[in-house]
């Protein structure tokens, strides 16, 4: 039981992993709490389960990020970039505005109906590991959330423009002063980023369930898990995002009347401890 | 003796348009969407308290929206109290534990206050959503109002337009309350804090309790409209907790203009009139919420009412208003 439990979390976690990399190098890089994450989230779902009806899963999950990403690059483009030396809070309800706008949207082409995607066929097996039947899907998406983590990790220490993000987090003033491009660097990122939003729908989208309202419960978790690491901060992030998975699935064993609080609660604590965050310095 | 006047004059206009509204609004309907648009005026008041006079933002008031209604349905339930002594009683008690919240999150600067309020305001709704027994879950629960309140029969306050005047007349005394209160002491102190910290520190000025303060209330300004609109409805479910409530009556606020003392109000009501409007012609009203904050914010970052005192000001070419623009 506790097994599955854990390995439930990890799933979750994973998925977590994914959504908030994607919030945290938008922060870092343009200081946006991006509320229109979530629906971009949702909208790769969506386009996911379209593609999917159409052809299979596999084009799906190319198809869909890479849609995000370009959704991304105008957002950075015509949004972000133009209320640049607007006050965080309004940009922040910019933000907000364009969720209420996207929602909409996905409402109006695809219905306020349920819909579930199937799990892929090359991956619908399970695997006895311990004593337990783990889906082969799970342990996908499990890999996918390693995957970013250690891909993003390796790009943004080893890659040129891994160097050039972590400047601009830092400093983008002095950034652009010795001559990098910001503005390309932060459409890259945010595009980045809403491709990982994206990616993450697809990923959900066979086992948690497609409805217009599906982006506000993992855009708040993931906002928790970015709070929680600290704005900005990915290795607090990927942490972060573990730790929440593994309470949620662990806490509904032993604490099942408190499970869904303990992300919160533990949010609460951590910042009353460190208000930037376990590996933030900035607020 | 002037200036006292003027301050008494802007009250009685207020309620003066109140009864015109009511003689003038023939339809019932329309006067329900009025009263939920008081109410929400009075919701975003509490709001834009907080904003103007601590310069935080707060994406969890719906918790004490909500826990107004649950504390009525929980007391009138139980039978433990007359209802006219339990609304003040289930006020005191929300302020006294906002202050305690706010004595903790305050310290906690900018973006991050606003996810612990998130946050906070979260563990409220899925507590109401999950908990079975008294609350009734996620079904919400309703309100037993006395069959008389205050000496007046359920039947006469329930009148549409009864229930429009007393939500007019409170959000009146709402205003006119907290515009005096500002204008004390305990106004500029807060609003010393707000502008630089470090100085108030400086200059001897405690800068937690003051705005732990401020913090209790927004939320008691809050939890009034959470009490009106319990009795206008009389009922109370998790919806009401949810971030979304928080967040759309935060886009009344921004959207109305939170510098002015006006813009909460303006903004709630511009919110529930397009509301009416385009619900005839569209089922995408949100969407078009979405659009007209983001032109508010891009076009117009202090809100409409900031709009309205430039385009006045340049209309007429007079120097005034310089005071907090």
């Amino acid at each position: 039981m506790l097994a599955v439990n854990l390995f439930n979390g990890l799933v979750y976690g994973a998925l977590l992993i994914v959504m908030s990399s994607g919030l945290a190098l938008i922060y870092g890089l343009r200081r946006v709490v991006n509320f229109a994450h979530g629906a971009l989230y949702m909208l790769g779902a969506y386009i996911g389960y379209t593609v999917a009806m159409h052809s299979n899963f596999w084009v799906a999950l190319c198809v869909a990020p890479l849609a995000m990403a370009v959704v991304g690059v105008l957002l950075d483009r015509y949004v972000f970039q133009p209320l640049q030396d607007h006050e965080p809070l309004n940009v922040m309800l910019v933000t907000f505005g364009l969720l209420l706008i996207l929602e909409d949207l996905v409402a109006f082409i695809w219905g306020k109906a349920n819909y579930s995607l199937f799990t892929p066929e090359l991956l619908a097996f399970s695997v006895r590991f311990m004593r337990h039947d783990l889906p082969a899907y799970r342990i996908g998406v499990i890999v996918v959330g390693a995957a970013v983590a250690l891909g993003l990790t390796l790009w943004l220490r080893f890659s040129k423009a891994g160097l050039f993000v972590r400047a601009a987090s830092t400093d983008p003033v002095t950034t652009s002063m010795q001559g990098v491009n910001t503005d390309r660097l932060s459409a890259g990122v945010v595009g980045l980023g809403s491709a990982l939003a994206g990616l993450a729908g697809v990923v959900a989208a066979p086992f948690l369930s497609l409805s217009p309202h599906m982006s506000s419960d993992v855009l708040i978790d993931s906002f928790v898990v970015v709070v929680i690491g600290g704005l900005g901060s990915l290795a607090g992030a990927f942490a972060a995002a573990l730790l929440l998975g593994m309470m949620q699935s662990i806490g509904a064993v032993y604490l099942p009347e408190v499970s869904v609080l303990l992300p919160f609660i533990f949010m609460i604590a951590v910042l009353i401890w460190k208000p930037s965050g376990l590996a933030g310095s900035r607020t | 003796m002037m200036h006292l006047l003027r301050l008494l004059s802007w009250p009685l206009l207020a309620l003066a348009a109140g009864a015109a509204i009511v003689l003038v609004t023939r339809s019932n309907s329309l006067l329900g969407m009025f009263t939920q648009a008081v109410i929400y005026a009075i919701f975003a008041l509490g709001v834009g308290v907080l904003l103007r006079q601590n310069g935080l933002v707060s994406f969890g008031h719906a918790l004490y929206f909500g826990a107004a209604g649950y504390g009525m349905g929980v007391v009138l339930t139980l039978g433990w109290l007359p209802a006219e002594l339990a609304m003040p009683l289930v006020l005191a008690a929300l302020g006294a534990a906002a202050f305690l919240i706010g004595l903790v999150i305050v310290r906690v600067p900018g973006i991050a206050f606003g996810m612990l309020t998130l946050a906070i305001g979260q563990m409220a709704y899925l507590l109401a959503a999950r908990a079975r027994g008294l609350t009734g879950g996620a079904d919400g629960m309703s309100i037993p109002w006395p069959n008389t309140l205050f000496g007046v029969p359920q039947s006469v306050l329930l009148q549409p337009s009864v229930l429009f005047m007393v939500s007019w007349v409170v959000l009146v005394a709402v205003a006119v309350a907290l515009a005096c209160l500002l204008r004390t002491r305990f106004g500029a102190i807060t609003e010393a804090i707000r502008d630089n910290e470090e100085r108030a520190r400086f200059i001897g000025i405690r800068t937690t309790v003051p705005r732990a303060l401020v913090y209790a209330l927004s939320a008691m300004v809050t939890g009034v409209a959470g009490l009106l609109s319990s009795l206008n409805t009389g009922f109370v479910s998790p919806e009401n907790l949810h971030w979304s409530v928080s967040a759309i009556t935060l886009l009344m606020v921004v959207v109305g203009g939170f510098r002015k003392p006006m813009g909460p109000i303006v903004g709630a009501v511009i919110y529930f009139l397009f509301k009416d409007l385009l619900g005839e012609y569209a089922t995408h009203s949100m969407a078009i919420f979405g659009a007209a904050l983001i032109a508010v914010i891009v076009f117009s970052p202090d809100g409409i009412t900031g709009a309205a005192q430039r385009l006045f000001q340049r209309l007429f070419q007079r120097k005034k208003g310089e005071g907090r623009a």
